[in-house]
């Protein structure tokens, strides 16, 4: 087992390089440089070089690259242009709040995939079943801003100011700005309420491949042998499904893991942007069109590193699971 | 099920209570030992002056106010580097003092200066400094910051984007001379409205950066992690992307209104405009800088919002590039200008709020004066006996015109990526030219490649583009027009007048107004005749402020201009 | 055959006659009988309504052409279809039928699937139609100062924007992009994946390591990132959307190919090809990629959709397709601002996109069903 995940960790990082190869010569190929943005009348040509130079950016780009590439194996991802401080510290900031949202996002996605996607399963080809297709496909087919969009019309502003409704939900950020003054209780309850709107907007986007993989597993397991001996043997519907084909059904839903995170990073970058929630997503939109290179760069970087490290997660789920799988 | 469920519980409550651990500490996530020594010092002369200045027995002190805004403040109050609007406006009236700065009526009034006279030649400016101001971490502000403020700026390793406030001056440590402690004097060169940067640039403590060397400056973590300030307001927190947070500064000096009325400050960042309106309507935001003109009627129609609006610093134009051979006729040009209905524009753009712009002198400057002038109202026909004037005629019968060599005059015009405003402009000019014979095609790019092809001396690869300018209040057209400036990043128009020339060195020295007031009118009609852009419009600046917060000022010199002397409603809290 | 039937038969082709696909819908086959009838009538409709664009549609723009061409195509479609359908007797089951038959038969059981399938052919002939529907041009700006931002009325039956244009019209226009935005990205994916997963699948080896290894990188990289890279800095021209969507979807399909060719290589007729002598390029062409093909449709279903929402997005960030030419996604991204004040902008177009897409992938669906044998029931 160790020795499997050593070596599919070292395959990995010509993956991770690839990737970092690719985004570093589509950013620093484009036209445009740093400079521009803090570009004004009266500027000099001379004040540009001087602040290219202070920038690193007069060197050609093959030697940028070696450069780069030098430094971040050595751990040292630059400094950041537009934050003005080390891409490592704006890392810090940043990626946490991406986790917890991706986190949460992730886990009320399956909670939800798996129980309609059990429901389905046992009433195949009822009307349930295809009524929950639809809507769940129906949310899939909007475009996650104009999902988002529509949840904080409905759910903030209709809620509070034209349906007086008890409970509505802030808009945007992470915590009120009275959060500090808060006792622990009030702490939890409103981060919780700041994220109910973002995690929504990810998550009823993913759930309705959740639910149809679940559903297909399901049936698959259902259909077995030992499945109809429980049930032969008198247990109830409920036990047997949740007891004994559940588990089984769910190993195939955990490979979806891996496969789900690239798309939920890339849907970050709308969540984050419309809730005003300070993640790596809208970080990365931004630094694209400041063209801070070492952020793109970091960022990206680490984007792809945790796509790859999901996915051995979910091979290695899939097999503590699955006593069938044994790993050499 | 219940056992994956509670574990994904545990997971969950995990993650929360991690992350409200991680949020609840100062929030600024460095550990750069530049912030790690200054924050504990304004910690404790904080306490200090606390306990030396207690809040007056008054309802109106206390309580929050929450600003929200479409972006952060990329340099914070780092005035030596940064080129942003809102950094200056956090610059001049929040974190740090400024020499001096304008009253409603614009004439210079006394701030962290005093007193100032100016030398009978008009090659000096000596300023007294106040004695009771200190920063936030106790040490005395003085004439040394200032001199050392002066001398960050002027230094070329530093890369001040504003370098051309400085034209006038001398540069360096040869520009500026300590007096005493409290009085300092700087050299210049006597010219019009000379005060002007010393209402702008925010004064910085020397005891902290005048050891950092000058072109680390950019990248110091005093502007946006930690910095010291001595304006009414004292910096407690940013998250970047996410908030910046101030609180009153108890020992702001008496004589200048002493602590504001606000304990804090915050100023939210939320970079979509439909989700900024949103909570402002649920009263999440109190302030909403710059809304949208088509979201007004949304804050006019809610009881508990009120909708400001006031001429502000900016205009909008189209630049054009007379290099081209289409463009190269004033004639086009102008005909380009009176073919448009920009006065429908701003009805549509903006919603009337904003007004029609002939030249690029504002409505709050003291030389606007459009009934002067002569007029580029809308005239079809006017644009086409011009166009058919300096040789362009419908030859081929396609609606487009073209010249006798068979140039067809077409025109691409560019705009940046997510500016709606300037996209209806390219598109409703678009609609408007094709009835006199213009083909214009709206170009859409992205910013940083547009800046590439429109600044680009060898290159300027575009016919005309969609911009627009903030002013300050001293107007300075050289680094446009001027012919000695052609091959620099903003010669746009490249056009070459000599009489524009004469004019722009003469106004630049003219301090005295009404010999001023004649040069500008001369000027501006030279600007209508020559038309290097079609100006569109000044547009109004609007504001959405909820009617608990009271007192709020705003003009053209600023939304932050009197933040200290803001209030809550006492009934509101 | 009884004298009764063909009675039955004629009175049949006299309703069919007059009103192709009720026959159809009247002995149940509502599916089919929806499909031709509406087409029957929405064709009528337009060339009565519109006479006036149809004719001079005749020697017109190539997109008026092309509609005149569909709209006379689709009428004799139509009715021939269902002449023929109540004239032909019905085919046995059981022998000769091949596996496409048996997924068609599995996928017409399927109701949600046949109404998407519905949809997208309803979708795809108002696309084509559009230049003689629309009311209006989609460009066409209004009077600025009184006819923005009109609600719905029968003149503007779905409003005007901000400038003054009509939202209808754009919508349909919008149509015509979106949908062949999708159609042609994912033709370019399909068909560079399905060539280089066969070939992965088939040659095996450095080949095949090198090919998954690209393709793994590409799969495991946030795909927006890579487009908001490419498009936001070097332009987002409507090519260039279109390639790059294109260009960054294939490595799914090439995946899917692969593991089908892996496993068919192994199968006797393939083997049996091999050991003919056949050429590479024969077999790989001739006998793998026909016999891939039914995940490869399914994926194909899918990734329309998805590229019509990732457009969206696209536009969201404001790169995708430049106005004034109206997509579907750029009428909802730029409509959004105005969502509390006129809500028409960016509902109509949203509410295209979701039913679209929703209907993409119920066919999908139903294809990955029908064509699967183990879920067929």
């Amino acid at each position: 087992m160790t020795r499997y995940i050593i070596r599919r960790l070292l395959s990995a990082i010509p993956l991770v390089l690839g990737i970092a190869t690719i985004v570093f010569f589509a950013v620093n190929l484009a036209p445009g440089d740093p400079t521009l943005y803090f570009l004004s009348p009266g500027m000099t040509q001379d004040v540009i070089e001087q602040m290219r130079i202070n920038f690193g950016l007069d060197q050609p780009v093959h030697v940028r690259y070696l450069r780069w590439l030098g430094a971040m194996l050595t751990g040292d991802f630059g400094h950041s242009i537009s934050h003005s401080r080390p891409v490592l510290e704006v890392l810090v900031d940043f990626l946490p709040n991406t986790l917890i949202l991706s986190a949460c996002a992730l886990f009320v996605a399956f909670l939800f995939g798996i129980i309609i996607g059990t429901i389905q399963a046992v009433r195949q080809y009822s009307i349930m079943d295809s009524a929950m297709s639809v809507v769940l496909l129906f949310f899939y087919s909007m475009p996650s801003f104009w999902l988002a969009l529509m949840l904080i019309l409905t759910l903030s502003l209709f809620a509070r100011n034209v349906w007086d409704l008890p409970i509505w939900f802030p808009a945007s950020g992470i915590v009120s700005v009275d959060y500090d003054f808060l006792t622990f209780g009030e702490k939890v309850r409103d981060r919780v309420m700041h994220l109910v709107l973002p995690t929504l907007s990810l998550a009823l986007v993913l759930t309705a491949g959740i639910a149809r993989y679940m559903r297909g597993s399901m049936l698959e397991v259902i259909r077995q042998d030992y499945v109809r001996t429980a049930k032969a043997k008198g247990l109830s519907e409920a036990v047997v499904v949740f007891k004994h084909a559940l588990r089984n059904a769910l190993i195939p839903v955990i490979t979806l893991v891996g496969l789900y995170i690239p798309v939920l990073f890339s849907g970050t970058i709308f969540i984050e942007t419309i809730f005003a929630w300070p993640g790596m997503g809208r970080t990365i939109y931004d630094a694209i069109f400041i063209r801070d290179y070492p952020l793109v760069m970091a960022g990206t970087f680490f984007f792809a590193s945790m796509v790859v490290v999901a996915n051995l997660i979910a091979d290695v789920l899939y097999a503590v699971i699955d006593p069938r799988i044994r790993y050499e | 099920m219940k056992e994956l469920f509670k574990k994904g519980l545990i997971g969950l409550g995990a993650v929360l209570g991690l992350s409200s651990c991680g949020g609840s500490d100062a929030g600024i996530g460095s550990n750069d030992p530049f912030c790690q020594q200054v924050i504990p010092a304004v910690e404790t002369f904080m306490a200090e002056a606390r306990e030396a200045h207690p809040i007056p027995d008054e309802p109106r002190y206390g309580g929050t106010v929450v600003l929200g805004t479409i972006g952060d403040m990329p340099d914070g109050l780092n005035s030596a580097v940064s080129s942003n609007y809102t950094d200056a406006q956090h610059q001049q009236f929040v974190g740090l003092m400024t020499l001096i700065n304008y009253d409603a009526g614009g004439e210079p009034r006394a701030y962290l200066a005093e007193d100032w006279e100016v030398a009978p030649d008009g090659r000096a400016v000596t300023f007294h400094i106040r004695q009771d101001v200190r920063w936030h971490d106790g040490e005395q502000t003085d004439a040394h910051d200032v001199a050392f403020t002066y001398e960050a700026v002027t230094d070329p390793l530093t890369a001040f984007p504003n370098a051309a406030f400085w034209d006038h001056y001398v540069k360096g440590p040869d520009g500026v001379e300590v007096v005493d402690d409290f009085t300092i004097r700087i050299l210049l060169e006597p010219h019009a409205d000379f005060m002007d940067p010393f209402r702008t640039l925010g004064i910085l403590p020397e005891h902290l950066l005048g050891d950092v060397p000058r072109d680390q400056l950019k990248l110091h973590p005093y502007g946006t992690q930690c910095p010291v300030g001595n304006g009414p307001f004292v910096f407690a927190q940013h998250v970047p992307q996410d908030r910046w947070v101030f609180e009153a500064n108890p020992a702001f000096p008496e004589a200048l209104g002493g602590r504001p009325f606000l304990d804090r400050y915050v100023y939210r960042v939320i970079p979509e405009q439909t989700t900024l309106l949103t909570e402002l309507l649920i009263e999440n935001i109190d302030v909403y800088i710059a809304p949208r003109p088509d979201q007004a009627q949304q804050i006019i129609d809610n009881q508990n919002l009120e909708l400001l609006n006031f001429s502000g610093r900016s205009y909008v134009f189209v630049g054009w590039n007379a290099r081209k051979p289409q463009l190269a006729d004033p004639r086009v040009r102008r005909a380009i200008t009176i073919g448009t209905n920009r006065a429908e524009i701003v009805e549509a753009i903006l919603q009337g709020y904003g007004q029609v712009a002939n030249t690029g002198v504002p409505p709050f400057h003291w030389a606007y004066d459009p009934g002067s002038m002569p007029s580029l109202a809308y005239d079809p026909d006017g644009a086409r006996a011009l166009l058919e004037e300096a040789g362009w005629q419908d030859r081929d019968g396609d609606g487009v015109r073209e010249s006798e060599d068979g140039t067809r005059l077409s025109l691409s015009i560019k705009y940046n990526t997510g500016n709606q405003q300037r996209q209806d402009i390219a598109e409703i000019m678009q609609q408007q030219l094709s009835a006199v014979g213009v083909e214009v095609q709206p170009q859409v790019v992205e910013w940083g490649t547009l800046l590439q092809q429109i600044n680009t001396p060898d290159l300027r690869d575009f016919d005309g583009v969609v911009m627009g300018w903030v002013v300050e209040f001293k107007l300075d057209d050289i680094d446009l027009f001027h012919s000695e400036r052609i091959n620099q990043p903003y010669a746009w128009s490249g056009t070459d007048n000599g009489d524009i020339d004469r004019l722009l060195e003469e106004l630049s020295i003219t301090a005295d107004r009404t010999e001023a007031m004649a040069l500008w009118r001369e000027y501006q009609e030279l600007l209508i005749e020559e038309q290097p852009y079609t100006y569109f419009y000044f547009p109004d600046r609007l504001e959405g402020v909820n009617r608990r917060v009271k007192g709020v000022e705003m003009d053209a010199r600023g939304e932050w201009l009197n933040i200290k002397d803001w209030y809550l409603d006492p009934a509101s809290r | 055959m009884s004298d009764g039937f063909l009675v039955a038969r004629r009175r049949w082709r006299v309703v069919s006659a007059a009103l192709p696909g009720l026959p159809q819908l009247l002995t149940g086959r509502w599916g089919t009988g929806w499909t031709v009838l509406l087409t029957w009538l929405g064709c009528l409709w337009v060339l009565t309504a519109r006479y006036e664009r149809v004719i001079g549609a005749l020697g017109g723009a190539w997109d008026q052409s092309l509609a005149l061409v569909t709209l006379v195509v689709s009428l004799i479609v139509a009715w021939t279809w269902s002449w023929r359908d109540v004239s032909g007797s019905d085919r046995p089951l059981g022998i000769g039928v091949s596996q496409w038959d048996l997924a068609a038969r599995a996928f017409s059981k399927n109701h949600t699937a046949v109404a998407g399938l519905i949809v997208i052919i309803a979708l795809y002939l108002v696309a084509l139609l559009t230049p003689l529907l629309a009311p209006y041009d989609p460009a066409f700006q209004g009077n600025l100062i009184t006819e923005r931002y009109v609600g719905l009325s029968t003149v503007h039956p779905l409003g005007t924007d901000n400038y003054a244009r009509d939202v209808l019209s754009r919508l349909l226009y919008g149509a015509r992009i979106s949908l062949a935005i999708g159609f042609v990205a994912v033709s370019i994916s399909v068909t560079i994946g399905t060539l280089l997963g066969a070939v992965a699948g088939f040659m095996g080896g450095i080949v095949d390591g090198l090919i998954m290894r690209f393709v793994d990188i590409v799969i495991s990289f946030p795909r927006l990132v890579l487009l908001i890279t490419i498009i936001g800095l070097f332009g987002s021209s409507i090519f260039m959307i279109v390639a790059v969507l294109g260009l960054t979807l294939w490595p799914g399909t090439a995946r899917i190919v692969r593991g089908e060719v892996l496993s068919l290589r192994e199968r006797e007729f393939i083997q049996a090809a091999t050991v003919l002598g056949y050429s590479k390029r024969r077999i790989i062409l001739r006998h793998l990629i026909p016999n891939a093909l039914g995940p490869v449709i399914v994926a194909a279903t899918l990734g329309i959709g998805n590229t019509i929402v990732l457009e969206a997005g696209l536009s969201f960030l404001g790169l995708g397709v430049q106005p004034p030419t109206p997509s579907w996604g750029t009428m909802v991204a730029v409509g959004r601002d105005d969502l509390l004040g006129a809500w028409w902008l960016s509902t109509f177009p949203g509410l295209a996109i979701v039913f679209t897409v929703l209907a993409f992938n119920l066919v999908g669906d139903g294809l990955r069903d029908a064509l699967d044998p183990r879920l067929r029931t």
